[in-house]
């Protein structure tokens, strides 16, 4: 396998596409969604040899992608995503990730940034003591065994008698938060005990919650659908399965890495364990999995009730009840749809499933102008609520980009900027920032990412997904 | 011995040490910086036994042992007591402290994992998910 690539091995199909042509063990071809400053990028690491291990699995079909945000990851790419044929084809724990339906939830205030005013640092102060962050905390839900199970199969529903969760926000969440087969029996004993405690929690890395106001609108029609208006607040929530998670893909990795031999396949890279996704060891995970995703869904969802009462007690009651959910959507997942006439399972590892309108998989009140997809850029920076187009179900199986994705390590970030001076540098422009820890915030620094505003230019120009509006942050909360 | 290579995302990681046990304390050490954090409750010490002939992966089994222990026992680890291997696995007794331990490592993964003897020392590459 080739250990980098030059961009002048890949064949340019198209405006935002690139190939690489299927040699030696690759089953398909491998593709870039990209402009020639981000594949210069992305050509800096060990993204593309990843993404042509992808290409090796058994069962892939159609081409490994890489969505303009990719970068180098472990197995698979942050911002790959592979199809692979039901029923014999592979399922790969590393497609998905150690950190289970990693994602977002995006909520809309019934306040303008302006009607806010002063008010702005009590409100993120309140974000911040509302919800733990940090990797290891406890949250504020004591669940039993029993109640930690009903959440892994049934995701945020589990809290609607607890007050914690509207019907409406069920509604507009991907899946509506229950990914279907589900099954705690398949979740070790490792990872209940990791997520018991767990649930409602931020954890640390890049995961944040940001306060917004929205910007420019780019589609009013369907800014309108989602409840955005221009000067409007948002916050927007990234977070995922925690430990629970981590430890459901740790299991299965070691299982999978263990039967190979079985089943006949060899791997560039062990981090690609897989299994027929109609195996035993395949119908376990995606049972797993799903129980972890689902208990991510209700991750957020418990979040988002605690900004609706850290909401209250700095705004009134009244805004917290109108704040009103927009949409919450998996990044890290493997899921059974139809594609090009055929069920697929689509990995999506860093990346969003992006359906465009008339979609029966989204919700009704969103079908006539399509998915919402949030692209957090990197702290500091704009974000994006886009609309999922017609191409992403040609081009992509019904998927774009998660981020800016990062572009420096965070050695090098850390060794750029200083986290007590990136923290002056944002309060100096009005974005309040609640992080303990300096060595924190450098990792995660602006330049350590790519242009945000290049990437999803890249998405909309390739037809994937199209620009709703800008959320621009005025408060930060990190673990 | 160790080093961090250049990784974008990840933390990826060389090690060097004589021998293969002390590799593995090595790499001990390593994830006890990575996750050292508050420490002021009682010493505590675990007692672990792993199996498993492929030592590359016993490695990796090793260190999420200490994951495991640092998220749920909230263990600040310290040192190495003890540890053995043998071809069938590893038994050590570790030490640390209660406290809030940095969870900076969610887990470790099996890209690019090496180790290897070569020239009289022992070597280890590893991935961390952070």
């Amino acid at each position: 396998m080739h250990v980098s690539f030059s961009t002048s091995e890949l064949t340019r199909l198209d405006e935002t596409t690139w190939e690489i042509p299927r040699t030696g063990e690759m089953k398909v071809p491998a593709r870039v969604f990209a402009d020639p400053e981000l594949l210069a990028a992305i050509a800096g690491d060990r993204s593309l040899e990843q993404l042509v291990n992808v290409a090796t699995l058994p069962g892939v079909v159609e081409a490994a992608l890489a969505m303009p945000d990719i970068h180098q990851g472990y197995g698979f790419p942050v911002g790959g995503v592979a199809a692979t044929a039901l029923p014999d084809g592979v399922v790969s724990p590393g497609g998905v990730g150690y950190d289970i339906n990693c994602g977002v939830r995006l909520l809309v205030l019934p306040l303008t940034d302006a009607e806010l005013g002063g008010r702005r640092e009590s409100l993120v102060h309140e974000l911040s003591r509302a919800i733990p962050s940090g990797a290891g905390k406890h949250g504020p839900l004591g669940l039993s065994p029993r109640e930690l199970d009903e959440v892994l199969v049934a995701g945020p529903s589990a809290l609607l008698e607890r007050g914690l969760c509207h019907e409406e926000d069920l509604e507009r969440t991907e899946s509506s938060g229950c990914l279907p087969g589900a099954d705690p029996a398949m979740v070790s004993e490792r990872a209940h005990l990791r997520g018991a405690g767990q649930l409602g929690t931020l954890g640390a890395g890049n995961h944040f919650i940001e306060l917004q106001r929205v910007g420019e609108l780019f589609d009013a029609a369907a800014a309108r659908a989602y409840g955005l208006s221009e000067g409007g607040l948002t916050v927007l929530i990234h977070s995922g399965s925690r430990g629970l998670g981590h430890q459901v893909c740790t299991d299965y990795v070691r299982r999978m890495d263990s039967i190979g031999d079985r089943y006949g396949i060899v791997l560039p890279d062990r981090q690609l364990a897989c299994a027929p996704a109609s195996s035993p060891e395949g119908q376990a995970y995606l049972a797993a999995m799903a129980a972890a995703a689902n208990f991510a869904f209700a991750n957020r969802q418990a979040m988002a009730a605690a900004v609706r009462g850290a909401v209250s007690r700095v705004l009134g009651r009244r805004a917290a009840d109108e704040t009103r959910q927009v949409y919450d959507v998996a990044h890290n997942v493997a899921k059974v749809e139809q594609h090009g006439g055929r069920e697929v399972l689509v990995h999506r590892k860093g990346a969003t499933r992006a359906f465009p309108a008339g979609s029966a998989d989204i919700p009704s009140v969103y079908r006539p102008v399509g998915q919402p997809v949030f692209i957090p850029g990197s702290m500091g920076t704009a974000s994006f609520v886009l609309v999922g187009d017609d191409g992403s179900m040609q081009r992509s199986f019904g998927t774009t980009c998660h981020g800016a994705g990062r572009a420096l390590s965070r050695t090098a970030a850390k060794r750029r900027i200083a986290g007590s001076d990136l923290r002056r540098q944002l309060e100096a422009r009005g974005i309040v920032v609640r992080c303990p820890s300096n060595q924190g915030l450098a990792e995660e620094a602006p330049l350590a990412y790519k242009d945000v505003e290049r990437v999803v230019e890249v998405v909309e120009r390739a037809g994937l997904a199209r620009r709703v509006a800008r959320l621009l942050p005025i408060g930060v909360v990190k673990g | 011995m160790y080093r961090f290579v250049e990784h974008t995302a990840e933390l990826e990681l060389e090690l060097e040490a004589p021998t293969e046990a002390a590799l593995f304390e090595e790499a001990f050490r390593v994830l006890a910086e990575l996750t050292s954090g508050d420490a002021q409750g009682a010493a505590v010490h675990h007692e672990l036994e792993l199996e498993g002939e492929d030592h590359a992966l016993l490695l990796v089994d090793w260190l999420h042992e200490l994951l495991f222990l640092a998220e749920v026992e909230e263990l600040v680890p310290e040192t190495v007591v003890s540890l053995e291997l043998a071809g069938g696995g590893l038994r050590a007794t570790v030490g640390g402290r209660r406290g809030h331990p940095r969870h900076l490592v969610k887990a470790v993964t099996l890209t690019g994992l090496q180790l290897r003897l070569e020239g009289g020392i022992w070597h280890a590459r590893l991935v961390l998910d952070v």
